[in-house]
């Protein structure tokens, strides 16, 4: 009960128990590994996979630059499209009424199942995939954005009216910093789906990236290598959302200041 | 059409009717998608647009038409894939969301782990478990549930969480069991959530099994489309896309009506809201 603990010891108590249970988990992970001695083609120990890293560091840090260097670009087109979209429908009635059920339906189906489309329009090399994945991880930045603008307060944008500031005028300096939260919400999803969107195109054709190297490991069932491929893959996901959520403070602190 | 016939147009749009029935929110995006169609068809036909590139709508509703037999089997076990993923993973995630809740320990010792789960792209795993559980169905089944678990369970815990502490503490002042409390007090405020995890999930898990059959399968829609892409037959790829579509919505839809039996269910208590 948090009424029983102080709120120091709560708060050392969030970073030691989730360590702990990492802690735990990975060493039972290892010793059913090696203990129970089940094969490292069935699931390699921690300190297998810790091995192939340092080995194949190289290989490794090679094919995630081009899964990188493309979800990033990816990350950022959809935020400068998303951005652009929630623009243009909230600066239009009509344009809102017409287009945004036909967003949201879009959004129901699976998109994934169009990549191999793009790998026919547009080849096997990085625009492929580059569209691809900005395509499916725009839109949580559009509707989110889309939500800011909509949601001022109005009675901001009342006042502003009265004070006769021009429709570009409030939307640059009420609407966009009210807006800028929502934006960076739909951002953190469409980091994630860009790195997604990035792999899924690697799955299909590629001769790069830390997706076919994933694949190619996987049919050669050489499970160390795709563990390892996977932590650079987290760390490339991790770092996208960090990357972000250090951007929204910098806004943050800049709107205010 | 001139920019003041327009404006008319626009207006007459928005009157409301006689039904009472706004068409304007319903009748300009129909009649968006419907021009859009409409270019499409046109622009493909008239430009001679490789039928390797780009193919007409109503070519792809010649394959749907012609191939039905063909396309229906494969859709069968894609569709019972998701949906079996699906429910599983409702299953799983609402009963850790509930878990998380239960005590405090819990949920600091495993909630930061299951949101970093939520940044990773989960989606490189797919050949992982092909290697565990083979080529069958199963492995997308157990792909399924692993992507739209997560989702599920942290809106479900989120819900939970949600309830009103005023409403908590009046049950424990009643001396209402934990367990009473969970299913009248923090299930109710937690029905909104779970449902938009729901919602979430079943988009999800329709993924896992497609990106599953990419990855290798023999059957399944996803085959279809890897199959007849690498054969440059995209009618057939269009065709298997708006049949996937089709499974999406359903199992969208079914989410939404049993979203609003279960509100309707529950409706009184989440409307009397404040116990103040």
């Amino acid at each position: 009960m948090p009424s029983a603990a102080t709120p120091s010891r709560e708060r050392a108590l969030t970073l030691i128990l989730p360590t702990m249970t990492a802690i735990v988990v990975l060493g039972f992970w290892q010793l059913l590994a090696k203990h129970w001695s089940i094969p490292a083609v069935i699931l390699p120990a921690p300190s297998d996979v810790w091995q192939q890293l340092v080995a194949a560091w190289r290989e490794l840090g090679y094919q995630a630059c081009f899964t990188g260097a493309e979800a990033v670009v990816a990350c950022l087109l959809s935020g400068v499209l998303g951005a652009l979209v929630a623009a243009m429908l909230a600066s239009s009635r009509f344009l809102r009424d017409m287009l945004y059920p036909n967003l949201v339906a879009f959004q129901l189906i699976p998109k994934i199942a169009l990549a191999p489309l793009f790998v026919i329009w547009l080849g096997i090399d990085s625009p492929s995939r580059l569209v691809f994945s900005t395509f499916i991880s725009f839109f949580p930045v559009a509707i989110g954005a889309l939500t800011g603008l909509l949601g001022t307060n109005p009675n901001a944008i009342r006042l502003c009216q009265s004070l006769t500031a021009s429709k570009s005028q409030i939307f640059r300096h009420v609407q966009v910093p009210y807006a800028l939260p929502f934006f960076f919400s739909g951002m953190k999803v469409a980091s994630t789906l860009s790195v997604i969107g990035i792999i899924v195109g690697e799955f299909i054709s590629s001769k790069h990236g830390l997706g076919s190297y994933i694949l190619l490991a996987g049919s050669r069932a050489e499970t160390p290598r795709i563990f390892a491929a996977l932590v650079v893959l987290c760390a490339i996901g991790l770092a996208l959302y960090g990357i972000i959520a250090w951007c929204e403070l910098c806004m943050q602190k800049a709107w205010r200041g | 059409m001139s920019a003041s016939t327009q404006r008319l147009l626009l207006t007459a749009v928005r009157m409301p009717t006689v039904t009472g029935i706004a068409w304007r929110p319903v009748l300009l995006p129909v009649s968006f998608a419907a021009l859009v169609l409409l270019a499409w068809q046109e622009l493909t036909v008239h430009l001679h647009v490789s039928s390797m590139l780009l193919v007409p709508p109503t070519a792809i509703w010649d394959v749907l038409s012609q191939y039905w037999p063909i396309l229906f089997a494969q859709a069968w076990p894609t569709l019972v894939n998701t949906v079996v993923g699906f429910l599983l993973a409702a299953a799983l995630g609402i009963t850790l969301g509930g878990a998380v809740v239960v005590s405090r320990r819990i949920e600091q010792a495993f909630w930061p782990h299951i949101l970093m789960f939520q940044l990773i792209p989960k989606v490189a795993v797919a050949p992982l478990f092909i290697i565990w559980l083979g080529m069958g169905p199963s492995s997308r089944l157990a792909f399924a549930v692993f992507l739209s678990f997560f989702p599920i369970a942290v809106s479900a815990a989120t819900g939970f969480r949600a309830a009103d502490r005023t409403a908590l503490r009046l049950c424990q002042s009643l001396t209402a069991s934990t367990w009473q409390t969970f299913l009248n007090v923090r299930l109710p405020y937690a029905i909104p959530h779970i449902f938009a995890g729901l919602k979430v999930g079943a988009t999800v898990a329709i993924i896992g099994v497609v990106i599953g059959e990419f990855v290798t399968a023999q059957e399944g829609l996803g085959y279809i489309i890897m199959f007849a892409s690498s054969a440059a037959q995209t009618a057939l790829v269009f065709a298997a896309i708006v049949l996937l579509c089709g499974i999406g919505l359903m199992l969208y839809g079914a989410v939404a009506l049993a979203e609003w039996f279960v509100r309707r269910w529950y409706g009184a208590p989440i409307s009397v809201g404040g116990f103040e």
